[in-house]
């Protein structure tokens, strides 16, 4: 029902607009559609400059080479995509001197010299032919090295990108103790590095997209051929075509434009910044996202156990990781309901309360102006003010106003009798439980839910939030992310699977990837890896292995 | 033919209805704030002369507990006083305990209540009826102590404040608890109590509260009921004997004689239970039967070793000793006060129904009259024995 009103509302939203009729971008674009170069050098190099304009980055490079200088080329770059050292010490160096030397000995003139160039005398690996004015520009303006010979309706692309990237740095919001350190840039090419580096086996794809009509920003999707479901890879593929937006600045652009439920506060792609996470997933049969100019990489299909999933959980040994685990949850519960509860039970429920807890809470609370509830909404406020302040202030003054923050939340107010002591503690640990989760989107939804069943508890007491819950519950079951349900798996229940939420089984348990997600290569691994003392009698089984000598 | 829209309306009506009912379905419900009620820790009822009702409560000041608790030992300055007792005659429970609005600010919260004292003179007349209010009423906690008030009125033991505890109802409270580690009187809480009032076959008993000195009460002996009023005490050591006798008793201190002086047993299991005996379908002997494990607390005896056959020897006085106080229980109830507050008429209901239906009317008759039998099967586990005493063997 809320989607169908929703929806509608949107609709309208998105009918008034379109009546206006504005679509410069498509008009920007027409002029290079459907347009080929031709083999006028003079007539091409005037075509790229009218359309690139007098940007003092692009540089075009005319010349002639050969032995009698009777060879005309233009070399069309964009100064800071490319590695200046390349395009000089190769790229240029090949033209005037090779060239020559070959032109001396065969007289080029007249021949296929664009053939010639790149067939025997480019050093570079990466060479492309170019044929429309698209693609020319899609090579270029990504940072390669064009060549357009006069007299050649064909143009080469040579890759020289090289540009100032960030280097490979811990993640700033997924920190670990345990684990690698290194997370994803802005550079997509770094990231795909960084996967591979994990993933070796030759069934990994990675699909190139360009998306954005004038942003062409580069998106690839990433799995491994044979464990991941063809249909969700499809369904990927699918909904990433459809996207017909003018730019993409960050993954936030993808998921908003691909996600299954657009319309619900939760989140139903995964998104990490760690490639262990990344890769992890992908082993599991799920398809991963990259996309250039953010760290932030995406993950489908994703369900809501991966919030309580956090990398270390793996890698220390389970028994913590299950104890963490199951911490998590209790973080995730109280985040969602502890001010609620506390509402609840002081406005309707007293007689719940042992008496001695119910007599120093109520002294706490006496003189205090407000109901609980509008102490609660007060309290909480004035952290997720504090909080957003927080991420928003420039760093020196920050600890400044956390101190400031801390001192008014937690001291003055109390000691002004605007709240009772015992609603900091509330507030102050469901602050704190909500970072204990893992993922910052699942904090902030239930931040935001959080918010609503303290309105439920306020007005119908523990009915009222037992009717959150309930609510929120019957929303999640109804979701799915790429076809696979969100609660999965304990709605539908499966056993086998449970291994992975609220505890997490040891390696050599985990003999099955997640059914719903791993099952076209459900098995992940031999059975009876534990550990154990063999005997002479007793074979060890030993696992064919190859070894890097022989 | 329903068209979609029409369709869409009826389900989207449908379900407002149902959230609709869902809101209001659930019964009673009010919103009221801790800062709007009064923290009532204790009731006492008592019946005046005149034959109403005066119903006196303890009610916090949740801001003076926190002072004198931060506030210990600070001493001077004048200290709120952290409760206050006030008393209030009407002509049932219910309406002293609304008009005594008119003398306090806010609600009255009866949830928090933990102990109910019920006055002498009530309790002679009976407790039935005052109890009514506590059935009925929906914010009454089941769990609280029940006691009767010997030789004072319930509002005068309300009314003692002292250093144990800031809150003197958490302070009796505590009291009657404790009987866990003394067994010398019974605890009682208020549901139990309704439970036993509408039983057949077993008459009630209640802690007896009373005042030990200025400042301090005594929780010590019971108080028999017949037919919900009060007809007599048991002292201290007659209420450990029905505590054996109903297989209550968690721990306690035992006193036997030892050769030239005491020995203290401490009982640390103990069960026990009574049955009738019938013959020819007619009751003809009440059986009590207690089994307990004991380990020696103190001795002050002349020996310095304890051989197994002494041992012997002293499970047997030990034996002897609970014996008395069974019997001294059961004579109180059957000779004195003729009420059955074993429950051994709940026996015989149980397990001969026709017959009890019979003797039901006149079963304190017949139960006054039979003999009784009590088997105590002592033993004594540990003596406690780390090191031969420092006393000299005379």
């Amino acid at each position: 029902m809320i989607r169908k009103v929703f929806g509608k509302l949107f609709s309208r939203l998105v009918k008034i607009e379109s009546d206006k009729k504005c679509d410069p971008e498509t008009n920007l674009l027409k002029d290079i559609e459907n347009l080929d170069l031709t083999a006028d050098l003079k007539a091409n190099l005037h075509r790229i400059k009218q359309i690139l304009g007098d940007s003092p980055d692009v540089v075009i490079r005319t010349c002639r080479i050969g032995w009698k200088q009777e060879i005309c080329l233009a070399v069309i770059h964009i100064d800071g995509l490319v590695d200046k050292s390349l395009v000089n010490d190769d790229v240029m160096k090949a033209l005037m001197l090779e060239v020559q030397m070959v032109d001396r000995k065969e007289n080029l003139k007249g021949k296929h010299i664009l053939e010639s160039i790149r067939d025997s005398m480019l050093p570079i690996s990466d060479v492309k032919n170019v044929k429309s004015f698209a693609d020319f520009f899609d090579s270029v303006l990504s940072g390669d090295t064009a060549i357009l010979v006069d007299g050649s309706d064909v143009g080469l692309a040579v890759s020289t990108r090289g540009w100032k990237s960030r280097n490979v740095e811990e993640p700033a919001s997924e920190s670990v103790v345990r684990g690698p350190r290194d997370g994803f840039t802005e550079n997509l090419r770094d990231n795909t590095a960084l996967l591979r580096r994990r993933i070796k086996t030759p069934h990994l794809r990675v699909e190139a997209y360009k998306i954005g009509k004038l942003s062409r920003t580069d998106v690839e999707i990433v799995y491994i051929k044979g464990i991941a479901d063809e249909k969700v890879i499809e369904e990927v593929r699918r909904r990433l075509r459809r996207i017909d937006v003018d730019h993409i600045l960050e993954s936030g652009y993808i998921e908003e434009l691909i996600e299954d439920a657009p319309l619900s506060l939760f989140s139903t792609i995964y998104r990490t910044e760690r490639p262990d996470k990344l890769a992890g997933g992908i082993f599991e049969g799920r398809v991963g996202i990259l996309i250039d100019n953010t760290p932030f990489a995406l993950l489908v299909p994703s369900v809501f156990a991966e919030w309580i999933q956090a990398a270390e959980d793996y890698y220390e040994r389970y028994p913590i990781g299950s104890l963490i685990r199951l911490l998590r949850i209790g973080a995730l519960l109280s985040s969602l309901l502890l001010p609620s509860f506390y509402v609840a039970i002081t406005t309707y429920h007293q007689e719940m309360l042992p008496t001695v807890l119910l007599l120093s809470i109520s002294a706490a609370r006496e003189g205090v102006p407000f109901p609980a509830i509008v102490e609660a909404f007060l309290m909480e406020l004035s952290f997720e003010v504090l909080r957003e302040a927080g991420i928003r202030l420039p760093r020196p003054i920050g600890p400044a106003i956390s101190i400031i923050g801390g001192v008014i939340i937690g001291d003055a107010a109390v000691r002004a009798g605007l709240v009772g002591a015992p609603m900091v503690v509330v507030v102050a640990f469901t602050g704190i439980a909500s970072y204990a989760i893992s993922g910052y989107t699942a904090s902030i939804t239930m931040r935001f839910l959080r918010f609503g069943v303290m309105v439920l508890s306020a007005v119908l007491g523990l009915y009222g939030v037992m009717l959150a819950v309930i609510a929120i519950t019957a929303h999640m079951v109804s979701l799915r992310s790429f076809g696979v349900p969100y609660l999965s798996p304990i709605a539908p229940f499966n056993v086998r699977d449970l291994k992975d939420v609220f505890l997490r089984a040891p390696w050599w348990a985990m003999f099955k990837r997640p059914r719903l997600i791993g099952h076209n290569e459900p098995i992940r691994q031999d059975y009876f890896l534990m550990p154990r003392y063999f005997t002479d009698e007793e074979d060890e089984p030993v696992h064919e292995r190859r070894d890097h000598d022989d | 033919m329903i068209n979609r829209k029409d369709k869409w309306f009826l389900s989207t009506a449908m379900l407002a209805v149902l959230c609709l009912a869902v809101l209001f379905l659930p019964g009673c419900w009010n919103n009221r704030d801790l800062t709007e009620i009064n923290i009532v820790t204790a009731l006492g009822i008592e019946r005046s002369e005149d034959g109403k009702i005066l119903v006196t409560i303890q009610v916090v000041e949740p801001a003076a507990i926190q002072s004198t608790a931060s506030g210990k030992g600070k001493g001077g300055g004048a200290q709120p006083k952290p409760v206050f007792v006030l008393s209030y005659e009407g002509e049932t429970v219910f309406d002293a305990l609304r008009s005594m609005l008119s003398q306090v600010d806010k609600r009255l919260f009866l949830t928090t209540a933990q102990v109910l004292i019920l006055g002498e003179r009530l309790s002679k007349e009976g407790i039935v009826e005052v109890l009514d209010f506590f059935q009925r009423d929906h914010e009454v906690n089941y769990e609280m102590d029940v006691l009767i008030a010997r030789d004072v009125t319930p509002a005068e033991l309300l009314e003692i404040e002292n250093d144990i505890d800031p809150i003197p109802a958490m302070y009796i409270k505590k009291t009657v608890e404790n009987t866990v580690s003394r067994a010398k009187v019974k605890r009682t809480i208020l549901i139990d109590l309704i439970k036993e009032l509408s039983k057949s076959g077993r008459q009630p008993v209640l802690g007896q509260i009373a005042k030990a000195g200025k400042k301090v009460v005594r929780t010590e002996g019971t108080a028999a009921f017949k037919n919900g009023k009060l007809i007599g005490w048991l002292d201290p050591y007659a209420t450990r004997g029905f505590l054996f006798a109903t297989g209550k008793v968690k721990s306690t201190i035992v006193n036997i004689p030892a050769d030239g002086g005491k020995i203290s047993m401490e009982v640390i299991r103990s069960n026990g239970n009574v049955d009738v005996k019938l013959k020819n379908g007619k009751p003809v002997k009440l059986i009590v039967k207690v089994n307990l494990e004991a380990n020696i607390g103190e001795y002050e005896g002349e020996r310095k070793k304890v051989s197994p056959d002494y041992l012997h020897k002293l499970e047997k006085i030990f034996g002897e000793e609970i014996k008395k106080e069974i019997g001294r229980a059961i004579n109180l109830a059957q000779k004195k006060y003729s009420s059955d507050i074993f429950g051994f008429g709940e026996q015989l209901h149980k397990f001969h129904p026709h017959y009890w239906k019979k003797v039901e009317n006149n079963w304190d008759d017949v139960f006054s009259n039979l003999p009784a039998e009590i088997i105590v099967n002592a033993k004594i586990r540990r003596t406690g024995f780390i090191k031969n005493p420092i006393m000299k063997e005379r």
